[in-house]
């Protein structure tokens, strides 16, 4: 029992931070009021680039940069197109997306199936050895790669940049009523280029992981719907930082408890069946691909809820959320 | 000295920008493609005579592409619809999983001549369709939340219980394989006598007729341009948002899962667990192509279908990756977002030399 949990502990925490990296990044781009459905595409375009660059060079640091340098980069048509030119933020995340997708698999054909080695796990420096000896949540923790930290000590960066600067509270001001920050004399445009290139640097970044930590290797759409779920993490996280540390974990849980349920046993240990009615229904509720429906299904929960608690401010959407600015013309 | 950038929003669209535009914008893309195809070592020229000379010119290429057509029509049409009145049906795949399921289960299970079993699969993958889109719907009209992220949500839950469906309660008696049973023969659409194009291109074109003739001439269709055009005056005027808002997404829904019947009987004759066509996304640039009206989406899907079918001939005989077409379609929804703009406003591009215009300090205060 001790080591199933372990192992679903290890399985969840690495699973997560590829969800950290993404969600934090579009938590920034929809903090300023920017939607970004962009997120799978440029998390593939990451992947791809930060996998050549490794590959070619043999350092897969440089391979993390050119990652998030290639994501910023990307992510600049989403903010030209729906910043300067006031366009549809859905269509063009979902065009962000398509274009990501084709190009990765286009262009990454003859790199498939190859292989590298990324970054290694690490404990940390004189603690390290100490804190993996913590039961469960030990190696899950603190036997990881530098991308793994990365990705908790971005959490409280993140919480901090965005409530404890200034450039940090210019870019929420920005996303909950333009006009007003406009007035203060908060430049709109330049605050949402910043959000929009940033998070896509944090997708570009989670798709490096993906190819240089977590598989070591670059296969098309090796994303598998990750870009998506860090959309539905926002939500989830009711765009606070620090729960989507939460949301993480608990989709990230989701995903591990996918892997280990498809051998589990729904007598609980007992040995002894559940009553007749009953199993039908846990084996429909435990079956490993009706789990993974789970997390959007409860990000459906909270959206509906957010709108219920829509006065307190604190808890929902950035309320100039998918609407396009325009100084002059309006 | 500074570039100044002058933007006056368009009193008026000019009339060659509104027809214009889809063939520029399809013209760019595969322009800026070509670009692609060089670097891969690829004669675009040779690619694109393939693509569409040969997809045109035989037989086969002809009968694929109208296959093809057949559910992009209706994904095309299905968001089409709802962005009359602006609202966008990002999910019109799962709403298609849907149609696919029900249209399969009843199919298989019920047994009654061609004639009956047809419409009967039609009518269940509608409703499979419109049900899977009522809840977005519903939040969307009585709630106001947006319908991009709900639909959009659908779609990975519609393709998880595929999925789960094909491994299990649907999966065929002691198939090895995810998948159903094989339609009945009763089942499956015919193909049309002489042309042999698929049947389902007749359903599409019949629903490419109804929905203009809904547009243009029925006070129904006139609501929906309405609300569309100015949701408040529609309002003021009388009219009910809640319920145009549910008439256009529930019958979005139905018509995708249409798409997604059509392809069961008329093409894959039974559903698969890798059945992932991504035509909802597909239907984006289909619907924004043909923004101007329901012949006009058919005609955008026509151009896709040509696309798809003529992908797959330069991946088999020029090694070219299929995700070329991933790429066109991008360029596509790119430049047409882009043409968009231009055709709202009039640009005036002037050097004029650099005000002193930094004097405005921010406010400190409460944020």
């Amino acid at each position: 029992m001790a080591g199933l949990v372990t192992g679903l502990a290890n399985a969840t925490v690495n699973a997560s931070t590829v969800l950290i990296l993404a969600g934090l990044g579009e938590l920034i781009s929809e903090r300023a009021g920017v939607l970004n459905l962009g997120v799978e595409g440029i998390m593939l375009v990451g992947a791809l680039s930060g996998f050549v660059t490794a590959f070619v060079t043999g350092s897969y640091w440089l391979g993390f940069g050119v990652a998030i340098l290639a994501g910023g980069l990307i992510s600049l048509v989403h903010a030209f197109l729906c910043i300067s030119l006031n366009s549809d933020q859905a269509v063009s995340g979902i065009m962000l997306t398509l274009l990501g997708t084709g190009l990765t698999t286009y262009f990454g054909n003859s790199w498939s199936g190859k292989s590298i080695s990324g970054f290694p796990e690490r404990t940390l420096p004189l603690v390290g050895e100490y804190l993996v000896e913590i039961p469960i949540l030990g190696t899950a923790l603190f036997q990881s790669t530098v991308t793994d930290y990365a990705a908790l000590l971005l959490v409280p960066v993140v919480w901090l940049f965005l409530y404890r600067t200034n450039i940090g509270l210019e870019l929420v001001s920005v996303g909950e009523d333009p006009e007003t920050a406009d007035t203060m004399g908060v430049d709109v445009f330049k605050m949402r280029y910043l959000a929009v290139v940033l998070g896509g640097m944090f997708a570009g970044a989670a798709g490096a992981h993906l190819s240089l930590a977590f598989n070591e290797i670059w296969s098309a759409s090796m994303t598998s719907g990750r870009g998506w779920i860090a959309v539905a993490l926002v939500i989830f996280a009711r765009w606070r930082p620090e729960r989507i540390l939460l949301g993480a974990y608990l989709f990230g849980l989701f995903n591990a408890l996918q892997l280990y349920s498809q051998g589990l046993d729904i007598t609980l240990g007992t040995g002894v069946p559940l009553a007749g009615l009953l199993n039908p229904v846990l084996n429909f509720v435990l079956n490993p691909t009706i789990m993974s429906t789970y997390p959007y299904i409860v990000t459906l929960l909270v959206l509906v809820l957010t709108v219920f608690r829509a006065e307190n401010r604190e808890l929902a959407q950035p309320s100039a959320l998918v609407q396009s600015y325009s100084r002059e013309l309006d | 000295m500074k570039l100044d950038v002058e933007l006056t929003p368009r009193e008026e669209v000019p009339r060659w920008m509104g027809y214009g535009t889809p063939v520029f914008t399809i013209l760019a893309a595969l322009a800026v493609s070509a670009v692609a195809l060089v670097a891969l070592d690829v004669s675009p020229l040779a690619a694109y005579r393939i693509m569409f000379v040969q997809t045109l010119t035989t037989s086969f290429g002809l009968t694929e592409t109208v296959a093809k057509a057949v559910p992009l029509i209706f994904v095309g049409l299905a968001v089409y619809l709802p962005l009359k009145a602006q609202l966008w049906n990002i999910g019109a795949e799962g709403q298609l999983f849907l149609g696919a399921i029900a249209g399969t289960w009843v199919g298989v299970n019920v047994s009654l001549p061609t004639y009956a079993l047809l419409p009967l699969m039609f009518v269940a993958g509608g409703l499979a369709g419109a049900v899977w889109i009522a809840v977005p719907a519903w939040l969307r009209a009585k709630l106001g939340i947006n319908e991009i992220i709900t639909t959009l949500l659908f779609v990975f839950i519609a393709t998880e219980i595929k999925n789960y469906l094909v491994r299990g309660p649907m999966q065929a008696p002691g198939a090895n394989f995810p998948q159903t049973p094989g339609l009945p023969a009763a089942a499956r659409l015919p193909d049309l006598p002489i042309v042999g194009f698929p049947a389902g291109i007749v359903l599409a074109i019949a629903l490419v007729g109804l929905i203009h003739v809904l547009l243009n001439y029925t006070r129904l269709g006139f609501e929906i341009t309405f609300i569309g055009a100015n949701d408040e005056a529609a309002e003021h005027a009388g009219m009910s948002k809640f319920k145009i808002y549910m008439i256009v997404l529930l019958s979005g829904g139905a018509i995708a899962g249409f798409a997604g019947v059509s392809e069961m009987a008329g093409v894959q004759g039974r559903l698969r667990a890798q059945f992932a066509p991504g035509y909802g996304f597909t239907a984006i640039p289909i619907a924004l192509l043909g923004r101007n009206g329901a012949v006009q989406v058919m005609l955008a899907a026509l151009f896709f279908a040509v696309l798809f079918v003529g992908g797959s001939s330069i991946q088999t005989l020029l090694s070219v990756p299929a995700a070329i077409v991933n790429i066109i379609q991008a360029l596509v929804i790119l430049f047409l977002i882009t043409a968009e703009f231009f055709k709202q406003y009039s640009i005036d591009l002037s050097l004029t030399k650099r005000p002193d215009s930094n004097a405005a300090g921010r406010v400190e205060g409460d944020l």
